[in-house]
């Protein structure tokens, strides 16, 4: 499609059956597409993840963020509750904060022609409102209250902020489902959370690739060697899968195997099957929830992922950038009262994640591998996902890509691509 | 980091073609390889980290790599070359000249440096740009890092870091 006679009834088409066991290519690189999914999946009815109240604890505080391609500021106010608002001045469209973070005081203010807000983002003044000598300045009838900032709708679970530019959205719990929010809760347990620290990298493939990385538990018994060779990760552990009934957002979990029976990698090569680790606290997890599960992995539709790999917790945000590139944005946390011990693992364990980490550099390259391959592909191409089947249901296996499809189910009915399961 | 430190501009010719050797052999075994060699520039207990100035600068400690030990080098550097799937690549770091300083403690030693990376197809970008604060001291004759911190700039990382910097 070259994006000047595309047309709803030509993205519709693209999808070659009902189910979703083919994604046709286009979707990872059409522009037309991109910009409808902005639109309807990012700006639509859905909450995004915009960061932690424990980045903003003072009155004043914010955060910038991006929902989609629009920047936002999550802002703690004078009341102590928390207010999104677009980065966006209403008189001239000028951006308003430039740090990733800062404190505003008590508004906030454009720096090109010092338009003021509230931090709910209601226009309070602005210089020569009147003019000099009764002469130029606003009319009197300007009605400031039309001239505010764009504020989003926002809810908080357990420190965690979400905003939606859809005021109508069901809650956000509603949003998440109960299965869900009983996963987000048990690492999100109510403990005051701290920031570790944050990582960003740029990833030249489309934003859901990056999703449906996190969706495959089949390839990182494969491709993620480090993981293989020190039973961190085996396709043949104790495990589960788990979709929701909105089938867009899903939860894996693994219990940590042994190192015992690692030369049984199910056929995937390894290259030094004799390399033993010296520092053992990176693979040796404390046991921190209240369970023997030492992996989990939950993705929110539309692009947030909540990671605990051994004592590394972190959130990853998937901002799209254009149908061919992506920021992931890693805000690694911890809580507030973890002891000496504990800080220590998790700087240590973020070795095993990351822009460097032991396992996740694997995933930036192999993703931009995929970008790359499928960019030259022709109309009717498509991904193949039939591993486990054709299905999006639970499973108590790793050997599936049910959590895949499931998310393009959910995919093709925001979208409007046909009737997904029909 | 430094702010403790009682130093001492080092002006002594020898000490500091020394140190910038050190520096130059240090990239070499990145950029040349093996790798195999990068590991033996430390002390047996040592810091390396790898840090983003927006962490540095907001007191917080985690980085993209952090090592404590040779042993921990010597898993990444394993690890880099027999368990990790990616592009092949080369890597090439450009040395800015280096500020030394005596603490009593070791040689404090400061140096700008950018890092290019090239792909199979050719082209050359560049990763980042970032200060080494390194601290050196002379083991056996041989001036090792105790410490070397990586405070890199380019805090939006283009794909991901392969190969220690």
């Amino acid at each position: 499609m070259d994006g000047t006679q595309s047309s709803n009834n030509s993205e519709t088409d693209i999808w070659s059956e009902a189910g979703t066991t083919r994604v046709p290519f286009q979707v990872y690189q059409d522009a037309e597409i991109y910009a409808q999914e902005l639109e309807k999946i990012f700006y639509g009815s859905s909450w995004n993840y915009v960061g932690l109240e424990c980045e903003v604890p003072n009155s004043g505080d914010f955060r910038r963020n991006f929902i989609g391609e629009r920047e936002v500021l999550m802002i703690r106010k004078g009341d102590g509750a928390l207010s999104v608002v677009e980065n966006r001045c209403a008189h001239r469209g000028a951006q308003l904060c430039q740090t990733l973070s800062g404190n505003a005081g008590s508004a906030i203010m454009c720096p090109y022609h010092q338009w003021t807000y509230t931090l709910d983002g209601e226009l309070t003044g602005m210089p020569f409102k009147r003019g000099i000598n009764g002469k130029g300045g606003l009319n009197p009838d300007f009605d400031m209250k039309a001239h505010g900032l764009v504020a989003l709708r926002v809810e908080s679970l357990n420190g965690v902020v979400f905003a939606s530019f859809d005021h109508d959205v069901p809650t956000l719990k509603e949003y998440l489902g109960p299965d869900m929010v009983k996963y987000f809760t048990r690492i999100f347990n109510g403990r005051g959370l701290r920031v570790v620290g944050y990582e960003r990298q740029v990833i030249d493939c489309n934003w859901k690739l990056q999703m449906e990385n996190l969706k495959d538990p089949y390839h990182a018994g494969i491709l993620h060697l480090f993981l293989i060779s020190f039973g961190l990760f085996r396709l043949d552990q104790e495990s589960k899968c788990l979709v929701d009934d909105s089938k867009g957002h899903s939860v894996l979990m693994t219990n940590k195997g042994t190192e015992e029976g690692k030369e049984d990698t199910g056929g995937v090569k390894i290259a030094a099957p004799d390399f033993a680790l010296t520092d053992h606290d990176l693979i040796q997890p404390r046991l921190e929830f209240g369970d023997n599960t030492t992996l989990s992995i939950q993705t929110l539709f539309p692009s947030i992922i909540i990671q605990a790999q051994c004592n590394t917790l972190a959130t990853r945000q998937v901002i799209p950038k254009g149908p061919g590139s992506h920021e992931l944005v890693w805000t690694f946390f911890g809580f507030k009262d973890d002891d000496d011990e504990m800080k220590n693992l998790r700087l240590r364990q973020a070795n095993l994640m990351g822009s460097a980490g032991y396992v996740t550099l694997d995933d930036a390259e192999a993703l931009e591998f995929s970008q790359v391959g499928l960019s030259g592909s022709s109309a009717g191409d498509a991904a193949v996902l039939e591993i486990g089947g054709t299905d999006c249901e639970s499973n108590d296996h790793l050997v599936t890509e049910s959590l895949i499809r499931g998310f393009y189910m959910k995919y093709r009915d925001i979208m409007g691509h046909g009737k997904a399961g029909a | 980091m430094d702010q403790s430190e009682i130093s001492q501009p080092v002006t002594d010719d020898v000490v500091l073609r020394r140190i910038e050797r050190l520096q130059l052999n240090y990239i070499s075994s990145i950029d040349e390889g093996p790798l195999d060699n990068w590991p033996h520039f430390f002390t047996d207990k040592c810091l390396y980290t790898v840090v983003s100035r927006d962490n540095f600068d907001r007191g917080m400690e985690l980085g993209v790599m952090r090592f404590e030990s040779v042993g921990m080098l010597i898993d990444r550097a394993t690890a880099t070359q027999h368990a990790a799937v990616f592009a092949p690549r080369i890597i090439r770091h450009l040395l800015g000249p280096t500020l030394v300083d005596d603490t009593g403690e070791g040689y404090r030693s400061r140096c700008n440096v950018a890092i290019y990376q090239t792909s199979p197809d050719g082209d050359t970008m560049l990763l980042m740009t970032a200060i080494y604060n390194d601290l050196i001291v002379e083991q056996d004759g041989v001036l090792k890092f105790k410490e070397k911190r990586v405070i890199y700039d380019t805090h939006r990382i283009p794909d991901s870091i392969v190969y220690p910097l």
